[in-house]
């Protein structure tokens, strides 16, 4: 209930209660990012195998969810559920220790995982699938509690799953869901996402918020860039792809991206040359690429490399934080893919071409 | 049949000339479709090894697409993808004659989807995703074909079996019984002729 609260009191952009603790909160990050998997791990993790990266990770801050895990789960499963519940912990700590102003913009920033908990659920329902794999593919490292969560997964249907998430703000994309429009439904909700995050950073005058709007602007750009190579390769129809264009990047506006959408696939590739993107994949992208895996993941790792290049400045801001964010974020994916990829046998240079280090 | 148990009859004899006939003539026919069945049997099987050559690729890449997804995403992120997807693909089995075996004919139709129409949202998801997606609708879809081919190709070496004993027993066994019991009814003839003239010559003597 204080979780449904919190969202009605929930407000547009710059409607935060309290003072903000930038300096309090600073301190707290700079100690948990000096928990952080040191790099220098990684490359000694891809020389081990599995049961030896687990017990080095049971040396980390992961032990206590490992062992907590370890009577549900074994192997690379645990791993996985014991760094995704780390994650989850962590960012909500995070939540639970910010006033103020950090503490909308972390809300709002962490607002997928509420977005992906929510799809979850439709497409569980959906599926008919039971309540505790519905449970397992929960990451509540949003303003949704596992608790809350986990009810609304024992609800019977997907109308009473809506209900109870009628004073939420998914509700009016929500009570239109109808069974047949699943995909329309978690667009909109993902669209509703970045439309936030637009709107947080749409008043931003100071230099930290400036930077922090750039690097939210970036990640949309990056949105869009992955969306229209997805569905240009695709050949989906172009005013399809526009609905699914999020407004409001740094390089690519609604009216760039409309000229790139009458392009064909060789012609769209040869016109992002024109943006500073196209560094990040020229070397790996031309008209024939079967592949979008080796694209997608250069422009991960161009949105990742862009977040920490300014990571250091203004210590006491949202900006140090935001680093944290995606810094510990970054050590779980690096860490599952080192972990699944030797699971699944994938090779050493597939491995570390994914990884971000 | 055994020869002492053939009544040594002129009638026996057209009767037994009747068989050995019919016996030459469905050993000839049954050699050809034998033959021919061979002929098919050889142009499957050309066939079924590209196709589990291609089958094989296909289980490949799909393990490969399918490992990326999940160390890249995440297990979580692929199963839940995974409950938006409830549609299965329609499988429709009939079947046709080659040379008298009835194989099978397996269409199949909607096992491969536009990736904006599998029903997953595509902003939440990835190219991971996509590509794991695409490679398991590849793989089906060279498991239908090599059922078909592979079911095919067991029907005609069942066939192809059977159709070689029917031959071999006809060649080595009715035929040279059904022969040894025309001979032999064709000497005791002979014999029974000559038993005759004698007689006669006896008769006439005394």
């Amino acid at each position: 209930m204080r979780l449904l609260q919190k969202f009605k009191n929930k407000g547009k952009s710059s409607q935060y209660k309290g003072s903000s603790n930038y300096a309090y909160l600073a301190t707290r990050v700079r100690a948990m990012k000096s928990n952080l998997v040191p790099t220098e791990t990684y490359p000694r993790l891809m020389n081990m195998g599995i049961s030896e990266i687990t017990r080095l990770i049971q040396e980390t801050e992961y032990k206590r969810d490992i062992d907590e895990l370890a009577r549900t789960y074994s192997g690379v499963d645990l791993i996985e559920h014991g760094l995704n519940q780390n994650l989850a912990e962590t960012f909500t700590k995070l939540i639970e220790i910010s006033e103020g102003e950090p503490n909308y913009l972390i809300t709002e920033y962490l607002r997928n995982y509420d977005v992906w908990n929510i799809k979850t659920l439709l497409r569980g329902k959906y599926y008919n699938a039971s309540t505790d794999e519905i449970k397992e593919a929960f990451v509540s490292a949003g303003q949704l509690s596992y608790t809350f969560l986990s009810e609304l997964a024992g609800k019977q249907s997907y109308s009473e799953v809506i209900s109870a998430l009628e004073s939420t703000e998914y509700y009016p994309i929500l009570k239109e869901y109808d069974e047949t429009n699943l995909s329309d439904i978690e667009n909109r909700l993902d669209k509703m996402y970045y439309d936030g995050l637009f709107n947080v950073i749409g008043g931003s005058k100071s230099k930290d918020r400036k930077l922090f709007a750039t690097f939210i602007k970036t990640e949309i750009d990056i949105k869009n860039v992955k969306t229209l190579f997805r569905l240009k390769k695709a050949e989906v129809d172009p005013d399809e792809i526009l609905d699914l264009i999020i407004d409001g990047g740094l390089e690519l506006n609604v009216k760039n991206i409309k000229k790139l959408l009458s392009l064909s696939y060789d012609d769209f590739v040869q016109a992002l040359s024109k943006y500073s993107y196209w560094d990040t994949i020229s070397e790996i992208v031309s008209s024939d690429t079967d592949s979008l895996i080796n694209v997608e993941t250069q422009l991960t790792k161009h949105s990742l490399k862009s977040a920490s290049s300014f990571s250091h400045v203004y210590p006491l801001s949202i900006v140090p934080i935001m680093d944290y964010i995606i810094s510990k974020r970054n050590e779980v994916n690096n860490l599952r893919i080192i972990t699944r990829g030797k699971a699944a046998n994938l090779s050493d240079d597939v491995i570390r071409n994914q990884l971000v280090i | 049949m055994a020869v002492n148990e053939v009544k040594p009859t002129r009638s026996e004899l057209i009767e037994l000339k009747k068989k050995i006939k019919l016996s030459e003539s469905g050993h000839k026919l049954l050699k050809m479709k034998r033959d021919g069945l061979i002929l098919e049997f050889f142009e499957i099987l050309g066939k079924a090894k590209n196709v589990r050559a291609e089958l094989d690729a296909s289980f490949k890449e799909a393990s490969e697409k399918i490992g990326i997804a999940k160390s890249v995403e995440g297990t979580i992120t692929v199963k839940s993808t995974a409950f938006a997807l409830k549609d299965a693909p329609h499988i429709q089995v009939e079947s046709h004659n080659i040379m008298g075996v009835v194989v099978p004919k397996i269409e199949s139709s909607s096992v491969r989807k536009p990736m904006n129409k599998r029903g997953y949202g595509v902003l939440g998801t990835s190219s991971y995703i996509d590509e794991a997606a695409d490679s398991y609708e590849i793989l089906v879809e060279k498991i239908i074909l090599a059922a078909e081919i592979e079911t095919t190709m067991k029907r005609l070496l069942d066939d192809i079996e059977k159709t070689k004993r029917r031959v071999n027993a006809l060649e080595f066994k009715v035929i040279p019984e059904l022969t040894e019991a025309m001979v032999f009814i064709r000497l005791r003839l002979e014999e029974m002729e000559r038993e005759n003239t004698f007689r006669l010559k006896r008769i006439k003597k005394s």
